[in-house]
């Protein structure tokens, strides 16, 4: 039991550089993935095929190489752009590249959520809107993307805890600086000490499934917000048959 | 220029470079197995979320819910060190003496003669099983959904016809699951796939580990062709690699679903 407290304290440094990732990621992700969505819902032929084959490909190929590529591509870079320009050390940090690759990956991801939402306004709604006169941006404004965060947001939701689970790989793709290290590292580091598999991933995990249940629990009471004008849920009651 | 080409020829197709090219069948062989597992792991736990016995229902869904709430890399770390750990436990109750016992000096395993080495193979078939459970539990789920998705009306038919319920399960319900099934599987598989290029984490000489290999900057002459950081070429590769796996997967399910949609579902995706 002591070495389970000893183990919560000493990994308590190290989710704080998962939330890191995930938080730094998440705003930008979220807007690129609303132009991207756009894009691929857009009737220009350039732009649609631009954000399709943005959106296949980093949906369709794993992070994990997504962080090599993007660092070694980094590196090679590195004698003749970052050096002379002397920002070398913040490009290849993981706390900059971690988050840079994320963002690229959940943009996709989320425009994908995003362009299902968009194609699931009512027509109705849209055609209302113009009728009244309302400008291309005041349509999207006042009548789309209302509904489309509605109907995006418990996809998102997953989406977001996705990101905070796939912060677990950047430091395998990524050098870990001096003592950053993430959950991952941490658990494995403390594992080949003592070799004590159960206790110190289990731990980890225990950390990323409170994280996880958090962002749940924010989330849902942001889609409460969002969807104030509905009649109230009927809520969870636990009431199990013990045999049917 | 046929000069050049001939060099480049040679150039991919030297030693280290067809040990790369071979090295994909670790990756095949993971998503394959892994997949075929996952499908597995996903009916029981399906059949166990549907029991009639409140514990087994609440085994069911710990499993989908608990590995769904970790990330699939802790998993794949966890389970084949878990797994080692275990048999190499089990074997030190039988092998070990107390004197053998006294004098291991490490942390780890209990006695020396408990050790248990793991190769490529065991590896391989270890991070098989982990991604047949990871994704099992994410299987779990979908097959749940689509076992839900069967219409009422032909299992009320095959009871009518005096099936047992075994028979029903085996003979109606799963049989119609499939179609509702497979979207999410599709799924399932693609996030299998993309699961497969973490194989370097476990020791096993993988497509990323030679791709890292292979670009590594290189000064020696004696040693190959003088090259800087060439790895970004290699990754560009696998990024392709993998992108046209996706796209291959998709055209497959497509094709799975339209045959096996057949007289079922109304609408065919074009």
């Amino acid at each position: 039991m002591d070495a389970f407290f000893n183990d919560l304290a000493v990994m308590a440094p190290a989710v704080v550089f998962n939330i890191y990732f995930a938080m730094a990621s998440i705003p930008l992700g979220f807007v690129m993935a609303v132009f991207l969505a756009l894009g691929k819902a857009s009737s220009n032929p350039l732009i649609n095929a631009l954000s399709r084959g943005y959106i296949y490909a980093f949906r369709g190929s794993p992070l994990f190489i997504q962080f090599f590529m993007f660092y070694s591509l980094a590196l090679s870079l590195n004698l003749t752009v970052w050096r002379p320009l002397g920002i070398s050390g913040f490009v290849l940090h993981p706390l900059f590249m971690g988050p840079l690759v994320l963002v690229l990956n959940t943009a996709a991801y989320t425009a994908e959520i995003f362009y299902g939402a968009l194609r699931a306004v009512p027509r109705g709604a849209v055609e209302a809107a113009r009728a009244y006169g309302m400008s291309r941006s005041q349509q999207f404004r006042r009548v789309v993307w209302p509904n489309l965060i509605r109907l995006a947001w418990p996809a998102y939701t997953n989406e977001v805890v996705f990101l905070f689970h796939a912060t677990a790989i950047v430091y395998f793709a990524l050098p870990v600086v001096g003592p950053q290290a993430d959950l991952m590292i941490t658990a494995k580091t403390l594992f080949e000490r003592d070799f004590n598999a159960f206790l110190h991933f289990s731990v980890a995990a225990l950390y990323f499934l409170v994280v996880s249940l958090v962002v749940f629990f924010l989330f849902g009471l942001v889609y409460q917000r969002l969807m104030r004008h509905l009649p109230a849920q009927p809520g969870l009651h636990f009431a199990p048959k013990w045999f049917r | 220029m046929t000069e050049d080409l001939a060099f480049w020829l040679s150039y991919i197709t030297n030693g280290k470079h067809l040990t790369w090219y071979a090295s994909f069948q670790f990756t095949i062989y993971a998503a394959l197995l892994g997949g075929a597992l996952a499908v597995v792991f996903g009916l029981t736990g399906a059949t166990l979320k549907n029991s009639r016995f409140f514990v087994l229902r609440l085994v069911g869904s710990t499993y989908s819910s608990i590995v769904r709430g970790v990330p699939d890399v802790l998993f794949f770390l966890f389970f084949p060190l878990a797994f080692e750990q275990g048999v190499e436990w089990l074997v030190s109750t039988q092998v070990c003496s107390p004197e053998a016992i006294a004098a291991q000096t490490a942390p780890w395993p209990p006695c020396r003669e408990a050790n248990w080495f793991l190769g490529t193979t065991e590896y391989l078939l270890l991070a098989s099983v982990s991604l047949g459970l990871v994704y099992g539990a994410f299987a779990t789920n979908v097959i749940h959904g689509a076992m839900r998705a069967v219409p009422a009306g032909q299992l009320e038919a095959a009871r009518a016809y005096g099936m047992s319920a075994a028979q029903v399960l085996w003979r109606v319900h799963i049989r119609q699951m499939w179609v509702y099934a497979l979207p999410g599987l599709s799924n399932v598989w693609m996030l299998i796939v993309k699961a497969t290029s973490l194989l370097s984490l476990l020791q096993i000489a993988d497509i990323v580990l030679w791709a890292d290999r292979l670009g590594a900057p290189n000064f020696l002459p004696t040693v190959g062709l003088v090259h800087d950081d060439w790895r970004w070429r290699y990754y560009l590769v696998l990024f392709v690699f993998y992108i046209l796996v996706t796209w291959l997967s998709e055209r497959a399910f497509e094709y799975l679903m339209r045959r096996t949609g057949r007289g079922i579902l109304s609408e065919v995706p074009a």
